[in-house]
């Protein structure tokens, strides 16, 4: 007997869908004006929850001017020139350098994964002390790497490479491993040699899956980015948001938290459609 | 001299004992079906032959060498997994010649385009010889239905002239009807090559269906690694009404006296 009314056999219309998905944005956001409303009806001078014009107005200054801490620079004329030396821009110009940086350190983690995955003597070698290194917990360290290597850039390149290579050398080793045998010996009974099977066969058929795992940990590379510009750094969103905490400065807070999760999400778009162009042979399990 | 040799092969696994005095002489040429129940050890000895595995105790020649790892000579096609999904029909099919004959950073070389023109021009040949359309070419494995994707492993596999070809359960997975049509195609392009086959099997229809040998392994008791129970020549006329004498007398061989209530193979 059918209870008339479907659960998981359940096929909501295109139309209910996108209602569904909306509602609790719509619910957040209106919450939200609800509350900043009644909060300034209470106090005009109210600073927790400052009103959607306030946050777009000190958007607009910090998008469109310098930032407190520099000098005043010759006035710019153009939209352009005044965005580029904007405090919006400089932050978001300091954050992304630091975490290209870090991404461009995984190159040489993912290749380290994937020695260790195919060549017993590499992986004899490494895959000890990376499980090792992999529980340490990377922000327990962060005063160690500030007393070691300063608190210049180095120390926040070396939080973030020290928190995340780990897990992406253990998710490459895996992969690698999880490669068929039967491709391996294929391969060797084609006239494959040893670096041919490496980088013509397992590394490219574990490239995507790599690409997926590094998209996974981009959460990760971000959360130590933060911590370590909030501790010590004289730029970068993660700054500004710590610096604009004293001053309670909720109406740039607030809508800083959201350009980094939009500046989050396009990069996970794009690495996306990157890897579902450079691999079409590949289906998402 | 035979150009295979296994001079009293043991293996086992964990000290458990796989195969156990295995003698066997495989001449140029011939189309031998191993054949076995489950678990009996024949892929064990395929892989031996193909110098994944080795022996822990006796000798396993190949053209009179000791083998130490998969090369050229021998290919490969097993049962699943035998083709690369990330690259096209052609570029698997290609793979071995380029592979073999420019390296790493030879692949960089003018020379190297030039050349694979005409592998690809070679390819495209056997891709029709097993059967398969031209527009086939640029698809990706995993858009081919299994029996096209073991006809490709088969084109592949061949393509760089191996003296032996290694079949492990290669049509184990496909349906009655593909799986005739590629016993037919393997031994037409058998008998148009020369290269000589070692075809592991637990179907005792296909084993007879293909080889002009069929090797039987099976163990004596379950404590035991496997031996060759028995070792039938096939004639290459093989009347059907002999089939079913031959199917008794293979399956007898293949089910060993402990193990009685063990239903027949299919």
């Amino acid at each position: 007997m059918s209870a008339g009314f479907q659960l998981i056999h359940a096929q909501p219309s295109r139309s209910w869908a996108v209602i569904l998905s909306w509602i609790l944005f719509a619910v957040g956001i209106s919450g939200y004006i609800y509350t900043a409303e009644q909060r300034h009806a209470a106090n005009p001078e109210d600073r927790v929850t400052p009103t959607l014009v306030q946050m777009v107005h000190s958007m607009r200054d910090a998008a469109l001017k310098p930032a407190e801490e520099d000098e005043d620079t010759p006035e710019a004329s153009s939209l352009v020139q005044k965005f580029s030396a904007s405090m919006l821009w400089k932050d978001t110009k300091a954050t992304s350098r630091r975490f290209l940086f870090s991404m461009a350190l995984l190159l040489p983690a993912v290749m380290l994964g994937l020695h260790m995955g195919l060549f017993p003597f590499v992986g004899a070698f490494f895959l000890r002390f990376v499980l090792f290194f992999d529980k340490i917990v990377a922000l327990s360290l962060l005063p160690i790497l500030f007393i070691a290597f300063g608190i210049d850039e180095l120390s926040k390149i070396m939080l973030i490479v020290i928190g995340v290579t780990p897990t992406i050398i253990l998710d490459t080793f895996n992969l690698t491993r999880g490669v068929p045998k039967e491709q391996i010996v294929k391969a060797f009974s084609l006239g494959a040699g040893d670096f041919d099977v490496a980088y013509r066969v397992v590394m490219k058929q574990i490239w995507p899956r790599v690409l997926n795992s590094i998209r996974l940990n981009l959460k990760a590379v971000m959360l130590f980015l933060f911590a370590g510009e909030m501790i010590a750094s004289t730029d970068g969103l993660a700054y500004r948001i710590a610096l604009l905490r004293r001053h309670m400065g909720m109406d740039v807070i607030i809508p800083y938290v959201l350009w980094v999760a939009l500046l989050l999400f396009l990069v996970d778009l794009s690495m996306r459609l990157v890897n579902r162009w450079l691999h079409p042979w590949f289906k998402e399990a | 001299m035979s150009l295979i040799q296994a001079q009293n092969v043991c293996v086992s696994y964990a000290s458990r004992p796989i195969l156990e005095g295995i003698n066997l002489q495989i001449e140029e040429g011939e189309f031998v079906c191993l054949l076995g129940q489950t678990g009996c050890g024949k892929s064990t000895l395929l892989r031996l032959i193909l110098g994944s595995e080795h022996p822990t105790r006796g000798r396993l020649l190949v053209d009179g060498q000791e083998l130490l790892q998969p090369d050229r000579t021998r290919g490969y096609v097993p049962q699943k997994y035998s083709l690369f999904p990330d690259k096209t029909v052609l570029d698997n099919i290609t793979f071995g010649v380029e592979v073999s004959q420019f390296g790493l950073l030879k692949r960089f070389t003018p020379q190297f385009y030039r050349r694979r023109r005409e592998f690809r021009e070679e390819a495209l040949d056997y891709l029709r010889r097993v059967g398969l359309r031209v527009t086939d070419a640029g698809k990706y494995p995993e858009q081919l239905s299994g029996g096209m994707q073991q006809r490709v492993a088969i084109a592949q596999a061949l393509m760089t002239r191996p003296r032996i070809l290694l079949m492990d359960e290669a049509f184990s997975a496909l349906d009655p009807g593909t799986r005739r049509e590629m016993q037919t195609l393997l031994r037409e392009l058998w008998r148009a090559t020369g290269t000589t086959v070692i075809f592991v099997t637990h179907n005792t229809h296909e084993a007879l269906h293909l080889g002009t040998r069929v090797v039987v392994l099976a163990k004596d008791s379950p404590e035991q690694g496997s031996r060759e129970m028995l070792d039938l020549q096939v004639a290459e006329n093989c009347q059907e009404e002999e089939i079913p004498r031959l199917v008794r007398r293979l399956e007898n061989a293949s089910r060993p006296p402990f193990a009685e209530a063990v239903p027949a193979m299919g």
